[in-house]
């Protein structure tokens, strides 16, 4: 991530919670926090507690980020923000928090007259990861038709060419799943564990392998011994925990998205 | 083999209640936000580091970049680092940690370093890699603290023992692990009940003078790696000097092991000037040493009272206050003490309140005043130690003293007053391993120590990364002395300073003639008089002469 996409990241980030931006100038931004964001964000309980026992008058804080310090005024006092700076990591966090489930209809402009019928996907961004001594990830974002049972392969970049709103627009009606939510939910993890049981494990195979390798040194080292002892399961548990390959299919988020039959080909 | 694959259900159970409660649903806009936020985080390949995007205040070096990335790739995150003093082994660590908080393979670490270092690590892992370490000093922060720096000889002990081992640590850090060369000991004992899955052992000094302390290190990070300890030692001889007989053995150890030479990172060294600074006695500081010297013709009482002849002369030639406070105890310790003995006991005391001033001390001061600019002088001797701080005090030049037996904070506080307020550090040991000074570019020598091993770790202090100056050491040698003969002959003979230690003790190992630690402990530790030293010395250095022809012939060959 670029400086100056940190610096628009955080801009939207800001406008999607309905903070105001007092200055939006090069290399920095100027915001004042909403209470719920103050809450979200600057991690001073106690203050927030203490103003309910005592129902003051709420004042949430200025936070003032530098996007690019060679540009922002010298005397701007504020945090500097970077790709692996823990406060960006904490709006990303927070990001996902505040976003975690969504219910959105799409706004679909119906003839005069007419009545459109909105159908139920079950939409699902996912975050597979492959773990051994290594680890890397994929992304996936797979859409699930809850009367048909269609599924589909990169849901969320179809939705971004589509109008939504979370509220049901007018003449328009949803139609009832057949497919529970919840079990849809299911058939996509079914679905990922079979494609993944597909896939070429070499990389699996490989940990595996030093996994053994090593556990045959253990062996070895303690075979003189007549009592292997406590040290000897801990280094077994440690070489587990190092080597044995797994993946985990994680939720990033997702919810209910209400389509017109041609908004996904 | 089928491939275990979870499945995180907790995203589902909080949907359904949405759905029952009707709400409430997030923004789309933020729905969006998050899943580009996803698409940056995500690391789509096991090769390859992420760190370097990470950081902002620091550029890591590339030999360093490149340990980290051997040690994820191809040791499985298990090594030790044993990179010459000064090139950067916390900032690898630091390195490795972080690649690995980042991709999400440690959540919890714990590093374990000695005492006088653990607020200094805490603060660079903070402010260089923004980990969040935490010094141990409360017993919460085991549980409370995904990162923790603390003392091994405090974690060791209950209440926190029982604490560390019920935390489940994916990383385990040790600095100076060459200290748990001894399975013996508590500690190692203690480091070996961890439970390492990923495990970083730092060590400054090569570990290859006796091959039991690579066995008893490598088994602490991989047991196994070099087979069990019977199997080892019938392989190998116990007291086999050098790593480098054997090939085999080498090779293996290389998997685990990483070093590197300040002439392999292709950096540009600030240089080393180094001045031999010749002191005359004063009448009456020779006629103490004299006197010193003419001792061990006067029959063998001195053999009795358990002191070695050459410490008192050594002592001699620092200051009159050393001498002094080792014969007082040498006088208390005898407990019927002959006549004779304490007439000659007091006779030196006689002499040595007849020294009116000390040459080196006046020396000292010509140089600092002429520096006008951060010193440190380093002294074998306590005595010498308070004494020139009282000495500089005369003089208006502010020092802090320095020394291995202070406690944590007040080895940082007088590291933070030398750099702010005061002009001199005065320090007694090398001792303080690990701490950095390189802010100030200055080195005089008032004693040398026997072990040329300290010295390169004294210069170490500030001939490191960061160092942005030329260094300049000034070693006092009193003329006519048993100094002057060993400066002659160890430090010049051999170009000591101008080399890496290592170097040498490459070449000596590899000809098979034992580490030149080892001779030089020998040589001024078990002389029994300066005759047989200068024997031994002589030895030695010709010995050395061939190794560096041999060197040179192989490098002829090699071009």
């Amino acid at each position: 991530m670029q400086q100056h996409e940190i610096h628009h990241f955080l801009l939207r980030y800001f406008h999607a919670n309905h903070c105001e931006i007092l200055e939006n100038k090069p290399g920095y931004l100027v915001i004042q926090l909403t209470v719920e964001l103050d809450k979200e964000l600057m991690n001073r309980p106690f203050y927030w507690h203490y103003l309910e026992k005592t129902g003051g008058v709420a004042n949430p804080m200025e936070l003032t980020l530098i996007t690019n310090p060679s540009l922002a005024p010298d005397d701007i006092k504020g945090e500097i923000i970077h790709f692996g700076s823990p406060r960006l990591h904490q709006i990303f966090q927070s990001t996902k928090n505040l976003a975690g489930y969504i219910r959105l209809y799409e706004n679909y402009e119906a003839p005069p007259g007419t009545q459109t019928a909105l159908r139920p996907w079950l939409g699902l961004n996912l975050r597979i990861s492959y773990q051994c001594d290594r680890k890397k990830d994929l992304f996936k974002s797979i859409g699930l038709h809850l009367i048909n049972g269609q599924m589909v392969e990169q849901f969320h970049d179809k939705l971004l060419h589509l109008s939504l709103t979370p509220k049901i627009p007018d003449f328009s009606f949803t139609l009832s799943p057949f497919i529970k939510p919840q079990s849809g939910v299911m058939r996509v993890a079914n679905f990922l564990q079979s494609e993944i049981e597909k896939e070429d494990h070499t990389w699996a195979d490989e940990a595996r392998l030093r996994w053994q390798k090593d556990l045959q040194l253990l062996e070895r080292f303690y075979e003189d011994a007549d009592e292997k002892g406590e040290s000897f399961e801990n280094e077994m548990t440690a070489l587990q925990e190092q080597y044995e390959p797994q993946v985990h299919i994680s939720i990033v988020n997702g919810g209910l998205f209400y389509l017109t039959d041609e908004a996904i080909s | 083999m089928t491939l275990q694959i979870n499945f995180d259900a907790t995203w589902q159970d909080e949907f359904q209640n949405r759905i029952d409660n009707d709400g409430p649903w997030g923004n789309w806009d933020l729905f969006k936000l998050t899943i580009e936020v996803e698409n940056q985080t995500v690391i789509p390949a096991f090769d390859g580091l992420q760190v370097d995007k990470h950081l902002s205040n620091l550029t890591p070096l590339p030999h360093q970049l490149e340990v980290a990335e051997q040690v994820v790739e191809n040791m499985n995150g298990k090594a030790i680092l044993a990179d010459e003093v000064g090139l950067g082994k916390t900032i690898e660590a630091g390195l490795i940690l972080k690649e690995y908080m980042i991709r999400g393979l440690v959540k919890k670490a714990l590093i374990l370093v000695p005492a006088s270092l653990v607020s200094q690590w805490a603060i660079e892992l903070n402010s260089k890699f923004f980990i969040p370490a935490v010094a141990q000093k409360k017993s919460y922060v085991w549980e409370q603290c995904d990162v923790v720096v603390s003392s091994i000889d405090t974690a060791k002990r209950e209440p926190h023992r029982s604490l560390v081992f019920e935390q489940n640590y994916d990383l385990i850090i040790i600095d100076e692990a060459h200290k748990l060369k001894n399975n013996k000991t508590k500690n190692y004992e203690f480091v070996q009940s961890l439970k390492k899955k990923f495990c970083l052992l730092l060590t400054a000094t090569p570990i290859q003078n006796r091959i039991s302390e690579i066995f008893n290190l490598v088994s602490l990070l991989k047991p196994g790696h070099l087979g069990t300890e019977t199997s080892f030692y019938e392989k190998y001889k116990k007291n086999a000097r050098s790593l480098d007989d054997d090939e085999g053995l080498k090779e293996l150890v290389n998997k685990v092991m990483i070093r590197n030479r300040r002439q392999d990172t292709g950096i540009e060294w600030t240089k080393r000037h180094v001045e031999t600074v010749p002191i005359h006695f004063s009448k009456e500081e020779r006629a103490l040493y004299d006197a010193i010297s003419s001792m061990h013709r006067e029959g063998n009482w001195m053999t009795d009272s358990q002191f070695s002849l050459m410490t008192l002369q050594r002592e001699a030639c620092s200051s009159r206050e050393a001498v002094f406070y080792t014969l007082r105890n040498m006088l208390k310790k005898q407990e019927q003490p002959s006549v004779a003995f304490q007439q000659k006991i007091e006779e030196l005391i006689g002499l040595v309140e007849n020294i009116q001033q000390n040459a080196k001390a006046q020396k000292a001061l010509e140089i600092i005043q002429q520096i006008n600019d951060k010193v440190i002088i380093f002294t074998e001797y306590r005595a010498t130690q308070l004494f020139l701080q009282w000495f500089l005090k005369q003089h208006n030049i502010t020092s802090v003293p320095f020394r291995g037996g202070f406690k944590r904070g007040k080895k940082d506080w007088m590291r933070e007053l030398f750099q702010n307020h005061a002009q001199v550090l005065i320090a007694t040991e090398a001792g303080g391993e690990g701490i950095n000074l390189q802010f100030c570019s200055y080195i005089i020598n008032f004693d040398l120590p026997w072990n040329p091993m300290r010295l390169e770790q004294r210069i170490g202090r500030i001939h490191r990364l960061g160092q942005k100056n030329d260094v300049h050491i000034y070693n006092f040698a009193t003329k006519d002395t048993v100094e002057e003969h060993v400066l002659k002959l160890l430090y010049e003979k051999i170009h000591l300073f101008e080399k890496v230690i290592g170097e040498l003790d490459d070449i000596l190992t590899k000809l098979q003639f034992g580490s030149i630690n080892d001779h030089l402990i020998d040589i001024f530790g078990q002389s029994a008089s300066e005759g047989e030293m200068r024997i031994k010395m002589d030895n030695l250095t010709s010995m050395i002469e061939f190794a560096e022809s041999v060197k040179e012939e192989n490098q002829h060959a090699a071009t």
